[in-house]
This record gives structure tokens, C-alpha cells and sequence, in this order.
């Protein structure tokens, strides 16, 4: 069926903000969609409350609204905009919860809007577990078995029924599974099974087969209207059932079936497709015993997800845009494919001729008390993909994307069970084998190295299968790369007298150069920085090169060269055998755009999200614009800056120096964008000025802020005498190396202290300290170095916290905007709540933030972007911190403003002034804000407070005329409710609690009742305030307020805690509490305020949805 | 006439390639520095596997990710040595039950890597000990995907590959090599004699199958397993009289697939005058792959070389008359041309065939054609029940979407039969 003539106007729902188990990858996929509809002629409608978004650019779409994701939301809009077609399968599971309350309220059909993809019904189908297994059993596949109980008797005769061991306890309806587990015998499984019963809500069980150390299996499908049905990918996870697939190691295509298992999967996942009536793109998963051959169906999500966008990334095929024609009527056989062009179509089933690992990125690193063991839930932030042509090299490929700690495997030592004082010499001490057998048996972050670790101290595959139940074949892989390593061990350390064959044999297994010369150095427990010149990553670079031994770069074509491919795609490998020199970019001679390189910001992370990647997809949109190629470098499968057709060439490819290196030298390139990959490219900045000007083959120019000049920004000590010589105000504050200056500094200065480490993102180990005791407990566990200093600042409390972000072309500042905090400085930026403009700075302030923002960018020659972050406490302005790069907030200010100013900024590092640019008109007369996603859900262990350690996963907006109302929009759009009414609980440390009186009126007012501790109802009640006192919880005395909390009382929290450095502090349990239970809670007295102001705005009016408006 | 496997109606026990594995057991697997040459004067570095010795014939890829044991073992890619593009082979092993014939028909193998561990719950022996127990080598840790565009781009070539130390006597071999198409290559793999399987089957409702004549030009175990789920089966040799045919009482006519050039004058020539005496008997007919080009060249089409053909499991076939596309596998080198556009995606040293009269009478139609390059992947004969198809319907390796089409066939022989009465 060609092309729909019947619908003209779409409304595409996107997925919100990045939270764990819902990333980027909407970004992608939604992006890819709505240029498909666009380029067919249909009028779109976005709506997304995600700024940080290209998906809501306001070129993406014909109309873009920045709102909750709400069905009410979604609602308004509809009534409002009266499309014809409503697509809500690009939008994840937070689009389709959407898409199905609306249809199933009536709502689509008394509008007139038609759900387009897979329809109501097959989201049913797909989403309801009793009509899936029914489809399941009347195509006859097998889905594991279940049964759902009520009490111990009918749970005992389930087991019987079941007749085997072990047994899956799920209660239904508990949050985070709270009460399952797996039983092996009768007394387990009463234990569990009466647990479950008591905290289910609905007091139900289900009692199911556990498929625990099945091997678990992905089909990609796309099915279209006319019942053309094809897999796009297959996927194996590595880590076996029980780990969900987010969280495991994932290998494309499926390397253990044989062809007839395979076949087999692939019969049954497009029997299930059919069965469903999916259209588009879904995703099938699969448990399969590889011992008896059986197999279960687990699940199938009828839309794009992540597993689509990393099938995507793996292939080359692009899903999400098939999935969107396949909404409008085409049918597969129609659309011509991208890939291959010239007669080809989209009905093909892509075949590949390398492997892809992806691995996720975990958020263990910044979250040392989060509890790492990987389970049925996700946990990671976001993943790495890399390409190689053997398991061996594709695998560490994808360790060094991770950019967590060391980018090879090393040895395992105590030092890796955790930081602190004594690191140095614990990494002498090898990681006792008990605990070895712990990091293998139970998976978390670790495992993968615990299994090459097993296989350095000569374990067998046998013996690490039978306690990980992993795919012996993959075990054979992590033996390989240990055997390897021990081959390097054995060599002498010269590396002037290595030989092509071995190096090339290396390296064509994925060894980078730093684990070569880290193996040839037998792994100095100092790490590979105590490797002294001759004996270091260069030096094995530059044997390396002397050799001619290169990467070639091959490309992801979706068909193993079997077509001429048009996709600029490619990955390195090193073939064996093969031509030597550099594997130049074919017709490098005729070429005559100049070729500019953008570095990626690598996996999504805390403190380095999606934000990072909107920078890189505009600044690849500004090289294009200027006429010269893009070429970017990234690792992210997520991503819009990885899709095919966003830059002029791409490269799946670590963000390290060795591979960013090799890909400058293939393209001959002329300059390299270090500004908008966040924290990943600046830290490749300095180590590529040396490496470029020691290079004669490269003649590529840094562009943009030069090197010198991020060293002073970043570098305490420079940036302090520069901020002396231009006369700003900073924080006192001293650089330590070692214990004993941090404590002397830390008297000098005066408690309470920020410390914070330098040259890291979000904050890591960035903690307030408030006595000596909280000090020395800190030091415990700081790992100090010379290379690894902290900085002990004066913390300025109550202080109003601002960020800027601008663009410098060199001669002429162009301000972005001026953003102020909600909460006061010490809470990490990027988890505050921001508003722009300024809600309570005068003119005079915010004359002097300008005039000051000009003086840095223009003192330390600022080219491109930059951001400073300042404080107000008094009268006095002080200077936080300049970071030299495209920040977090660049997207916020873009959708803010109308200024794409990633954009503005990547013409100036290319050379075009702010003079000669157009620069659109800045938008007026609205209050934009941006808000604050946190894991605290998903992530058990974690004190669910803000603190100058960042925590949040993502962001949303809201805009509107009013403040409060914009507030309350961007609070709607967090997911967390806001109360309207019940009761609420204040517990406020001494010393915040002016205005707090204030606030409970206001809450009375709107009709609250109020509930507070001892010492907080004490002040109330001196202003007259009507308020129930509570135990504290740590008296231990009821009703407490996690009683309140749980019957259903408490609809509020206003917990504003004490200072104290411990990661468990007072009234965590009842934050913790109030995260599962969903009640929404501040934790600052001005948060507090904005809070009340927005319940009352919600009671005042209706919410009114905003257009996003830009002027150009 | 020999009977096999009487006890298994839908399974015939046919002679299975892996049981040379426990006859050559101990054969010792070649290693060391290996070279391969191709006509067109590259030179690919490896290192050998599989059997010592020599490999040589016409350098073909194909881009299966699995199925590597079922191409081997099928007889289409005799005379040919076979590239993989997926990068490690032997994953899995060698499965007993898993082959296509009873031997290895390439005559060489090249890859990427072939796995010495193979890891699988059915795996009997690891891809290179079986190559070695058949005496066919291979070459691995060869830059496989610079093969394969060389080939894209060249067409299909000749090479040689052997031990390095060898390589002016390689050389020398490669410059005498001939095509190996220009040999009888359907009389190498094909059975000699009439073999009867799954004689008296009955059907799900207890009535005997239809007998029907198979004519096996290289013909994989598969396709025999899938006809004889609706068929007693009479496995033929290719150059059987029809007369022959009909006096066993078969009621319809198969004609499988097989290597080589469906023009060689040779057995193919006497397989296709068999299909061409069927068709005009009113017999169903079904062909595959070689069959269907045979049966391409006895309406009176011609046939040639392609570039460098179809060789994978995802090529998309569409039906021109319902417009469904079928992803399916396929291993040919040889195409029907199109009657109104000619030769698409031809070989450049491609010539048509000599152009034969139409020896059965009847006309046909092209019913599928490939979505890629839009070459002929099969025929619906006019006004007698037969058809053909380019691709393989009974997979293995590869997908079933096709398979719906021996149902087809049984269809026509069923009414065939009422019609009979």
C-alpha cells in the first residue's frame, strides 16, 4: 500500500526525560520518525518534556509543545490541535501508557484521531499478560509457567503442579519486586512465598518456573500492513535469565544457535508478531536451554525500544524510520533502503560480517553505597556499543568506551573491592579467590572482569560455567583474552624489539596499545601513568606505526559488502595479512571539503547525559551548514549523533586517544571539535596537542578554546591567579594531594568545606563537610594522588547559585542566558531546579554577572562555548567555576531562548564571528524551567536527597507566562506527583527554619493538614500554626512518620535534613519511603516555597499548553 | 531399486556426511602459513585449517551468519571454493543430521576465523576436523571482507590456495585451472541408481502419499525430508527416460538443485528434457534452484552467469502476484534471463545461453522476482500444472518463509489425482 492520502496532521508522542530504563534512545528513534513523516509531507506535532532533546528541536517538527507527559496533557493539546493520526510507538512505554489510557477512554474516537501504528488492540495484546499468554498458547508457544495464588495452600499445590525446582516468588503489585526471590526447596519457598503474600497490595503470588541460567535471546521484527514480516537482528545476551537484558553484556547477531534453533526462534517470533497484528517495529525475547533445546517466549514490546535503537546501531538498518512509514501506510517492499540505495528495498534482512558488544554503563562509580548487584530491574544509565570482527576485539573495544576507571582489564587486586586511604598498597595484593568466586557468581559491574581474572589464574571454562551458568562460548572468549595477555606477560618489555606478526595478532584481538604496553610491563600495581617514556602507550604507538601496522576501517553496511553501500558508517579492525600503511579515506586526494572531526560524549551518565549529544548533533549541523564535512567519533548506540545520516561519517569507536588518533590520521583531518563532548573530549584535549605536534602525518588543528586555555579554567591554581588579575570573587579554597594538607586546609578554611575532586564530571566524591569527624571519615575512603587532587572550598550556604552559559567568538560575548537556582548553592547544578530568566536577582546583579561573564570569556580567549557557574551571598558575586565546553544547560537555554547556541557556538570555533552570524532575536515574556529526574526508584542504597554530588538522571520543562505555573508544569512532567491536598509532614533542621511558618500557612490555606516534628512544631506553634506533632523516627515510637506515610496520610513532605557528610543521613529512611511510595518531598525551604506556590496554582488554574517559540 | 529409511514417514535415514568423522578420525588438521591466489593476480595471506593440501576452483561468497555445516554439505557448491562473510565460523560445531548430502562438495574453504572450540548441546566436532575427515582445506584469518567486494566487484573468480611455502606452484596450478563448470558437475553428485523413500507411507488421514519421481541433480537432504512429508519419493538419477518415470507409477515430477551450468550439456541437459517431457504430460512439476533454470531453458528462456549470484539466507523474493515478500535462502550462480529485460546483474565475461526452442509448448510467466536486482526467481508455467523457483523453499540453512510452497505442489498433485480419476 503506498503512502496514506487520508491523514495529514500527526501528533508524536515522545518519551520524556532520561531516567534508568528509558534513555536516549527515544531521542533517536522519535527524531528518525518524525524526519520520516516530514520528508513524506505530513504536518508533525511533537510533544516532549525533554529539553535536552534533537527530537524537540524546533526545526524537528512543525509544531513542538515542551509538556508534561501526561494524558490530561496530551489531552489539551489534542483538543487543541485536532490532528488526524496520533503515533505513540516511538515514544517507549511512558508514549504507549499514553496512547492506550486516551483510546481506552474514549478520547481518540471522540476526537476523530487515529492511532496509527500497531493499533489498541495489539498493544493489548502485547501489554496484558493474561491476553498474551492466551495468544501465546493458541499459536502454541510456550510461555513459562505460572500461577497466581492467594495463600500458602494454594501456593503448595502450585509447587506441586509446577513439579520442579527452583521456583520464581513474584508478589503482584509491590514495588521493586519487594518480597520475591527464588526458592529451591519447600522451606525456602514457604519463607519467601508468605513474605510476597503479606506485601503484596492485592495479597497474590505468583508461583512460576524459574528459567534462572537459561540463555536469553532478542528478535528484532518488522511486520508492515500488508503482513511482510522480517527479523532486523538477533541479540544474545551473555549474562544468562535473571539479569535483565538492559543490564547484561549483549552480543549481535546470536553467536551459540545453530542455524536450525535459530530458525526455529525466528519462526516463533513471527508467528508471535502475526498473531499480535503488531505494524512497525517490536521486539521479541526469548529463554532458551541450550542443554535441552526448549525454549519460552518472555516478552514482546510492541514498539521501538532499546534493544531497536542498539539493532539499529548494530546493523545499520534504521528501524525507527521503517516503523514510522510502516504507520502511514507503506509497506516494506516499497521503501527503498538507505543503506544500499539504487533498486534495494526495505524488505531484507540485514547480514552482518563482524560482531557488536554492547555493555551497559553502570552509575557504581558515583553511587559507592548503591548496591551493584544486577537483577530484574535496571540499574545502568546507559550502554557502550562497539564493533569488532571477533568476540575478543569487539569486547574491549567496548571496555575502553566505558571510560570507567582503567580502559583495559588489568589484574584484580584488594584495591578494586574499593577506594581509600591504603589504595596503593592493596593494589599489590591480589583479589583473594573467595571473593573472586563472589564477583563471578553473582552478577554486578564486575563480573566481566572477574571472568577474565579467572581465566589469568588458570580457572577452566568448566569450572567458571558451572558457577556463572555463562555460554561456554563466550567463556572460550574470555580465556582467549587472558592467554593473550599471558602471551604479552611473557615477552621482555622492549618494545623496540617487537615484531609486526605478534603486534598485528594483538591487536587484531582488540588489545589497544596501552594494554600491550601495560601487559608488556607486566601491570605496575601504579598503573599504566608510572610507565615511563619507552615503555608507554606512545612509544608502543609509535613501534606501531614505524611497522605500518594501522586499523582499517570497515564499513556497517547491513549486507557483508554483498551491495555497494552508501552509509558513511564504519568501525576499525585490524585484519591479519592485511595491505600495510595507513588505510586513507578512498579519494582523499579529490577531496575539497575540509573535514572536521566532533568527539562524541560516550555513554549516558550521571553528570553527562543526553545534553552532550544535542551539542555534537548541532555542532556536526554547523560543519555542514559552513560546507565541510562532519565526521564524528562516538560509542553511544543510543544516540541521535550516531544515526547514519547526522554527520557526513561516523565512527563507532572508542573515545580514547589510540582510536581518535587513528581515525584523525585516515581522514586527513583539518580540525577537531573537543567543546560538545563533555568532560570524555576535553580530557583528550591535552594528550592530543602533544601527540598532534610530536606527529608529522598530522597536521590537524585544535579548533575553538584552545588547550591553554581549558588548562586555566580548569586548573585551580591558574584559574585563581587569573580570577585575582580580572578582579573576581572566588571562595576560599586550596588544591591537596594528601591527607594531612587536607585537614590543615580544611582548619584554615574552616568547616563546613566543599571538597571536590578536579578535572571530573557531576561532582564525583564532591561532598559538604561539616566537622572533623565527617572529615576523617571522607578521607577513609578518598583516593588521593598527585595526579588525583581535591579541592577544599569554603561552602557558602544560603547562597544563591546561577549559571550562565555563552558563547565567545574571541572578540564579542554572546550570553545565552543567565539561570537561577531554586536551591541555594552546595546542591550540584545539574540537580537543581532552574529558571530562566531570574526570578529574584536585580538589574544591578545581574549588569555585574554579564560584565563579568564577558571579562572571563574574553581574559581567558574563550572560542565557542562556555559556562560559569556563580554564587550570590550578600551583595557579593562569586565565581564557582568556568567550564570551558558546551554544558548541560546549553539545551535548556536553546529551547529557552530561541538561541541555538551549540550551534552559534560551533560557527565560532569554525571561524565565523558572531558578527557575521544571524543571530535570531532572543524570546521574551515566558518563565522557563528546568527540572530535575532522579533514580532513586530504581537505585536501592542511595540517599533520595540532592547534594552537591549529582544524582539526577535527566531533566524536564516547563514553560508558561506565570512562574509558578511553569514550576508546576516541569513538576507535573518529573513523573513525581504534585499533592493537592491530605496532609503534610515538616521536619526542618535548625537554623532554615526562617519562612517556615509562612509555608504552613500557605498549606493550611490550601487545605493541608499538618503534621511536623518535636523541634519544627515547636516554631509553628508560636506562630499560631494548627499542627500535629509526630515521633521522630529514630525514637522509635509510633505514629511515626513513616506510619503517616504508609496508611495514605501524608501527601507532602518538607524534610530539610542537616549537613552531614555520611551517605546515610538523618530521615533517609523516611526519603527512601516517600520514593516508593511516590509522595513527592523537598528538601530545601526555598524548594518548599515554590512547591506551595505551585499546589496553589494548580488549584487556581487550568495548565494551558505552550507552543515553543523561536524566532528565526 | 535400493529402499531407504522405511521406518520414518516424514524423516528418511539418508547416508549422513558425519559419519566419515568417526571412519577418518584421526586425520591430522593442516596448519601453518597459507596463500591464496586469485585469477585476477590478488594475493590473501592466512593460515591454513581443515585438510592439507590444495583447494582450488571458482572463489564464491556467501553471507549466511549460520548454516555453515548445511552449506558444505551442499551439493550446489561443488567445484567452487566457498567464502564466508560472517567472520567466525564452527560456532556451534558439526551436528549429526545436520548435513545436506553425504559429503563436503566445496573444494575449498576460506574465513575469517574458524572456531577451534565449538560450544553447542549437539556438537560432535569442530568445523575444521570435519573439513579434515573429508579432505577438503581451508584458509583462515583471511581478510574475508576485501574478498568479497574483489568479487562484487570482479565477479566471481578462479583461485588456488595451499601452503605458503608453495606459492610458485600455486601459482603455476592457478594458471592451468579451469572452470569447473565445465565439467559434468551434476554427475559428481548426483545418485546413480533409483532409490525409493518412505515406500507405503500414509498420510495424517491413513491414505498412501502420492509416488512421485525426484530428479536429483545434486538434490539436498532437505528438500527429499519436505517432499516426503506428502510424498512417497522416488529419488532419481538426472539422466532418467521419463519413460522410466512413468513406469514407476510416479504422479508428478520434482527437479532439485545442483551446481554448475544449467546449459552444460551434460546430465543438466538430460534433466531438463525429462521436466520438459513432464510439463507436456501434464505432470505437476516443481523445480529448485537448477531445476528451476532447467526448467527456465525447456520453456524456451535462456540462462547465464551472474555476477556473482545470490549466496545467503536474506535474499528478499518478491510474488508479483500478491506482492508478499519472502525473505529466503538461496545459493545460485546461474539465473533464468528475464524474457522482456534480459540478463540483470550479469557476470561481465556473462553470455546467454544458446537460445533452445520451447520444448514443452506451454508458456510461462516469471512469478517472483528478487527485490534486490529484480532477476528472475521464478516461473509459473501457462496451462500445466508446474512451477519453479530460484530460491530454496525447504531452507536449511535459512529461513522457512517459503516453505508454504511444497504445500503448493501437493496441492497441484492432489488435484492432479482427482483430476486423474
Amino acid at each position: 500500500m503506498p503512502r496514506r492520502e487520508d491523514i495529514h496532521t500527526i501528533l508524536v508522542l515522545g518519551s520524556g526525560p532520561i531516567k534508568i530504563g528509558q534513555a536516549a534512545e527515544f531521542d533517536f528513534s522519535g527524531s528518525q520518525a518524525v524526519r520520516a513523516l516530514r520528508e513524506d509531507g505530513y504536518e508533525v506535532i511533537l510533544v516532549n518534556s525533554n529539553p535536552a532533546t534533537i527530537q524537540n528541536d524546533p526545526e524537528m517538527a512543525d509544531k513542538v509543545y515542551i509538556e508534561p507527559l501526561l494524558a490530561s496533557t496530551v489531552e489539551s493539546i489534542l483538543r487543541k490541535e485536532k490532528p488526524d493520526a496520533l503515533l505513540a510507538g516511538m515514544g517507549g512505554q511512558t508514549a504507549l501508557n499514553i496512547a492506550s489510557q486516551l483510546a481506552h477512554s474514549g478520547l481518540l474516537e471522540e476526537l476523530g484521531v487515529e492511532l496509527i501504528g500497531s493499533d489498541l488492540a495489539a498493544i493489548d495484546k502485547a501489554e496484558d499478560r493474561q491476553l498474551f499468554n492466551e495468544v501465546c498458547v493458541s499459536i502454541g508457544l510456550s510461555v513459562s509457567d505460572a500461577r497466581a495464588c492467594h495463600n500458602m495452600e494454594e501456593i503448595l499445590a502450585a509447587a506441586d503442579e509446577l513439579g520442579t525446582w527452583p521456583l520464581l516468588i513474584r508478589p503482584a503489585f509491590t514495588l521493586g519486586g519487594l518480597g520475591g526471590g527464588t526458592a529451591y526447596d519447600t522451606g525456602q519457598l514457604v519463607e519467601i512465598a508468605s513474605l510476597g503474600l503479606r506485601n503484596s497490595h492485592i495479597g497474590q503470588v505468583l508461583i512460576e518456573e524459574s528459567i534462572i541460567g537459561w540463555q536469553e535471546y532478542e528478535y528484532e521484527v518488522m511486520r508492515d500492513g500488508a503482513d511482510n514480516c522480517l527479523i532486523v537482528c538477533t541479540m544474545e545476551n551473555i549474562d544468562p535469565m535473571g539479569v535483565h537484558t538492559g543490564e547484561s553484556v549483549v552480543i549481535a547477531p546470536i553467536q551459540s544457535l545453530s542455524d536450525s534453533d535459530h530458525q526455529m526462534l525466528r519462526d516463533e517470533a513471527l508467528a508471535l508478531i502475526r498473531a499480535l497484528d503488531i505494524r512497525g517495529g517490536c521486539n521479541v525475547q526469548f529463554a532458551f536451554n541450550q542443554f535441552t533445546g526448549e525454549s519460552r517466549v518472555i516478552e514482546v514490546n510492541p514498539r521501538v525500544s532499546r534493544s531497536s535503537a542498539l539493532a539499529s546501531k548494530a546493523t545499520g538498518y534504521p528501524i525507527a524510520r521503517m516503523a514510522a512509514k510502516i504507520a502511514v501506510g507503506y509497506n516494506l517492499g516499497e521503501l527503498p533502503n538507505p543503506i544500499t540505495g539504487d533498486g534495494t528495498t526495505a524488505a531484507f534482512e540485514p547480514t552482518l560480517d563482524y560482531c557488536v558488544i554492547k555493555i551497559p554503563r553502570w552509575p557504581f562509580d558515583k553511587f559507592r553505597t548503591a548496591d551493584r548487584t544486577l537483577g530484574t530491574s535496571m540499574k545502568s544509565t546507559g550502554e557502550v556499543m562497539a564493533i569488532g570482527r571477533n568476540f575478543e576485539e569487539a569486547f574491549l573495544k567496548a571496555w575502553s568506551c566505558l571510560e570507567q576507571g582503567c580502559p583495559h582489564p588489568r589484574p584484580l587486586t584488594r584495591a578494586d573491592e574499593s577506594d581509600g586511604e591504603g589504595m596503593l598498597a592493596r593494589a599489590t595484593e591480589p583479589l583473594p579467590d573467595r571473593i573472586l568466586v563472589d564477583w563471578l557468581r553473582i552478577a554486578t559491574d564486575r563480573r566481566m572482569g572477574a571472568l577474565i581474572e579467572a581465566f589469568r589464574r588458570g580457572w577452566t571454562v568448566e569450572q567458571v560455567h558451572e558457577i556463572t551458568r555463562i555460554t561456554r562460548w563466550f567463556l572460550y572468549g574470555f580465556e582467549n583474552i587472558a592467554r593473550i595477555e599471558g602471551e604479552i606477560r611473557s615477552f621482555p618489555s622492549d618494545i623496540a624489539a617487537l615484531d609486526a606478526e605478534d603486534l598485528l595478532a594483538w591487536k587484531s584481538r582488540g588489545f589497544s596499545d596501552g594494554h600491550i604496553v601495560d601487559a608488556l610491563s607486566d601491570f605496575p600495581p601504579a598503573g599504566i601513568a608510572s610507565l615511563g617514556y619507552g615503555r608507554d602507550e606512545e612509544s608502543l604507538l609509535n613501534r606501531r606505526h614505524a611497522l605500518g601496522i594501522h586499523p582499517r576501517y570497515r564499513m556497517v553496511d547491513s549486507c557483508a559488502a554483498e551491495f555497494a553501500a552508501k552509509t558513511p558508517y564504519y568501525y576499525s579492525t585490524y585484519e591479519p595479512w592485511s595491505e600495510r600503511g595507513v588505510d586513507l579515506l578512498p579519494d582523499l586526494e579529490t577531496r575539497v571539503k575540509k573535514r572536521q572531526v566532533v568527539l562524541g560524549s560516550g555513554p549516558i551518565r550521571i553528570g553527562q547525559g543526553i545534553e552532550f549529544d544535542y551539542g555534537c548533533v548541532h555542532a556536526v549541523m554547523a560543519i555542514r551548514e559552513a560546507g565541510m564535512d562532519s565526521i564524528l567519533i562516538n560509542n553511544n548506540p543510543e544516540t541521535v549523533s550516531t544515526d547514519f545520516d547526522t554527520s557526513d561519517r561516523l565512527y563507532f569507536e572508542p573515545l580514547t586517544l589510540e582510536y581518535v588518533t587513528e581515525v584523525l590520521l585516515r581522514e586527513q583531518a583539518h580540525g577537531i571539535l573537543l567543546q560538545f563532548g563533555g568532560q570524555t573530549a576535553i580530557n583528550v584535549a591535552l594528550p592530543l596537542k602533544e601527540r598532534v605536534e610530536k606527529m608529522d602525518s598530522l597536521d590537524v588543528k585544535m579548533l575553538g578554546t584552545s588547550c591553554d586555555a581549558i588548562d586555566e579554567a580548569s586548573d585551580r591554581a591558574r584559574f585563581e591567579s587569573f580570577a585575582t588579575r580580572i578582579g573576581l570573587l572566588m571562595p576560599n579554597g586550596e588544591t591537596c594531594t594528601n591527607a594531612i594538607d587536607m585537614r590543615k586546609s580544611a582548619a584554615r578554611i574552616g568547616f563546613p568545606v566543599l571538597i571536590r575532586p578536579s578535572y571530573v564530571l557531576g561532582g564525583r566524591g564532591m561532598e559538604i563537610l561539616g566537622n572533623q569527624k565527617q572529615l576523617d571519615a571522607y578521607l577513609a575512603e578518598a583516593y588521593l594522588a598527585s595526579d588525583r587532587p581535591l579541592l577544599v572550598d569554603e561552602y557558602l550556604g544560603e547562597a544563591t547559585e546561577l549559571d550562565v552559559d555563552a558563547v565567545c567568538d574571541g572578540d564579542e560575548v554572546l550570553i545565552g542566558a543567565v539561570m537561577e537556582h531554586l536551591e541555594e548553592a552546595g546542591i550540584h547544578s545539574g540537580d537543581s531546579t532552574c529558571f530562566i530568566p531570574t526570578q529574584n536577582i536585580d538589574s544591578q546583579m545581574i549588569e555585574l554577572i554579564e560584565q563579568q561573564t564577558r571579562a572571563i570569556g574574553l581574559g581567558l580567549g574563550i572560542v565557542g562555548c562556555y559556562n560559569i557557574q556563580f554564587a550570590i551571598k550578600g551583595p557579593e558575586l562569586y565565581v564557582l567555576e568556568v567550564n570551558p565546553r558546551s554544558s548541560r544547560t546549553v539545551p535548556f537555554v536553546a529551547k529557552s531562548t530561541g538561541l541555538p547556541l551549540a550551534r552559534i557556538a560551533a560557527r565560532c570555533t569554525l571561524g565565523i564571528k558572531l558578527a557575521e552570524q544571524e543571530i535570531p532575536e532572543p524570546v521574551s515574556g515566558q518563565v522557563c524551567v528546568k527540572a530535575p529526574v532522579f533514580p532513586f526508584i530504581k537505585l536501592q542504597g542511595l540517599d533520595p536527597a540532592p547534594g552537591p554530588e549529582m544524582k539526577s538522571t535527566g531533566e524536564v520543562y516547563g514553560c508558561d507566562l506565570r512562574a509558578d505555573v511553569a514550576y508546576l508544569k516541569a513538576r507535573l512532567a518529573t513523573e513525581v506527583p504534585v499533592a493537592t491536598g491530605g496532609a503534610a509532614y515538616l521536619t526542618v533542621r535548625d537554623g532554615s527554619k526562617e519562612g517556615l511558618c509562612e509555608i504552613a500557612h500557605d498549606l493550611i490555606a490550601l487545605g493541608f493538614n499538618l503534621f511536623a516534628t518535636q523541634g519544627t512544631a515547636d516554631v509553628l506553634r508560636t506562630d499560631g500554626v494548627l499542627v500535629e506533632t509526630v515521633y521522630r523516627i529514630a525514637e522509635r515510637k509510633h505514629p511515626d512518620a513513616l506510619d503517616l506515610m504508609r496508611d495514605g496520610t501524608v501527601s507532602f513532605i518538607v524534610n530539610v535534613p542537616t549537613i552531614s557528610g555520611g551517605a546515610v543521613r538523618d530521615g533517609n529512611m523516611m526519603r527512601r519511603l516517600a520514593v516508593e511510595l511516590n509522595i513527592p518531598f523537598v528538601t530545601t525551604m526555598s524548594g518548599a516555597r515554590m512547591e506551595v506556590a505551585a499546589i496553589k496554582a494548580r488549584q487556581e488554574c487550568d495548565l494551558e499548553p505552550m507552543l515553543l517559540k523561536v524566532n528565526y | 531399486m535400493t529402499v531407504y529409511g522405511v521406518s520414518n514417514r516424514y524423516a528418511p535415514l539418508l547416508p549422513e556426511a558425519c559419519e566419515i568423522l568417526r571412519e577418518n578420525a584421526d586425520v591430522e588438521e593442516a596448519d601453518g602459513d597459507g596463500v591464496l591466489l586469485l585469477a585476477d593476480g590478488a594475493i590473501y595471506r592466512g593460515t591454513l585449517f581443515g585438510a592439507r593440501g590444495i583447494g582450488e576452483g571458482e572463489l564464491v561468497f556467501t553471507t549466511g551468519m549460520t548454516g555453515y555445516q548445511e552449506s558444505l554439505t551442499d551439493p550446489s557448491f561443488a567445484g567452487q571454493v566457498l567464502t564466508f562473510t560472517y567472520p567466525m565460523i564452527g560456532n556451534y560445531g558439526i551436528h549429526n543430521n545436520r548435513s545436506e548430502s553425504g559429503g563436503v562438495w566445496a573444494r575449498g574453504v576460506v574465513v575469517r576465523s574458524a572456531m577451534k572450540q565449538p560450544d553447542h548441546r549437539d556438537s560432535i566436532a569442530s568445523v575444521g576436523r570435519f573439513l579434515a575427515a573429508f579432505g577438503v582445506p581451508g584458509i583462515e584469518n583471511v581478510d574475508t571482507r576485501s574478498i568479497t567486494r574483489r568479487v562484487r566487484e570482479l565477479g566471481t573468480v578462479l583461485c588456488v590456495f595451499g601452503p605458503a611455502e608453495d606459492e610458485a606452484a600455486l601459482r603455476e596450478r592457478l594458471a592451468v585451472l579451469r572452470s569447473p563448470e565445465l565439467d559434468d558437475l551434476v554427475d559428481l553428485v548426483s545418485v546413480n541408481d533409483a532409490v525409493i523413500l518412505n515406500p507405503g507411507s500414509r498420510g495424517e488421514s491413513g491414505h498412501l502419499l502420492p509416488r512421485i519421481a525426484a530428479l536429483d541433480c545434486g538434490i539436498k537432504y532437505n528438500i527429499l525430508r519436505s517432499l516426503c512429508r506428502y510424498f512417497e519419493v522416488i529419488w532419481c538419477p538426472p539422466d532418467i527416460a521419463f519413460e522410466s518415470i512413468e513406469e514407476l507409477g510416479a504422479q508428478a515430477l520434482f527437479c532439485s538443485n545442483g551446481p554448475g551450468d544449467p546449459a552444460h550439456p551434460g546430465m543438466a541437459s538430460r534433466a531438463r528434457d525429462c521436466l520438459a517431457e513432464g510439463i507436456k504430460a501434464k505432470l505437476p512439476v516443481m523445480g529448485i534452484c537448477l531445476g528451476h533454470q532447467l526448467l527456465g531453458l525447456s520453456s524456451g528462456l535462456q540462462t547465464y552467469k551472474m555476477r556473482y549470484g545470490h549466496r545467503g539466507a536474506n535474499q528478499p523474493v518478491v510474488d508479483l502476484q500478491s506482492d508478499q515478500v519472502w525473505i529466503t535462502s538461496q545459493n545460485h550462480g546461474f539465473a533464468v534471463a528475464d524474457p522482456d529485460a534480459g540478463m540483470l546483474a550479469a557476470h561481465p565475461l556473462a553470455v546467454e545461453s544458446e537460445e533452445v526452442e520451447n520444448l514443452h509448448g506451454n508458456q510461462v510467466v516469471v512469478r517472483y522476482v528478487n527485490a534486490n536486482d529484480r532477476t528472475v526467481e521464478g516461473l509459473d508455467v501457462v496451462g500445466a500444472p508446474a512451477f519453479s523457483v530460484q530460491f530454496h523453499p525447504e531452507a536449511c540453512p535459512g529461513p522457512h518463509d517459503a516453505h508454504a510452497l511444497f504445500a503448493r505442489f501437493k496441492d497441484m498433485v492432489e488435484s492432479y489425482i482427482r483430476g486423474g480419476d
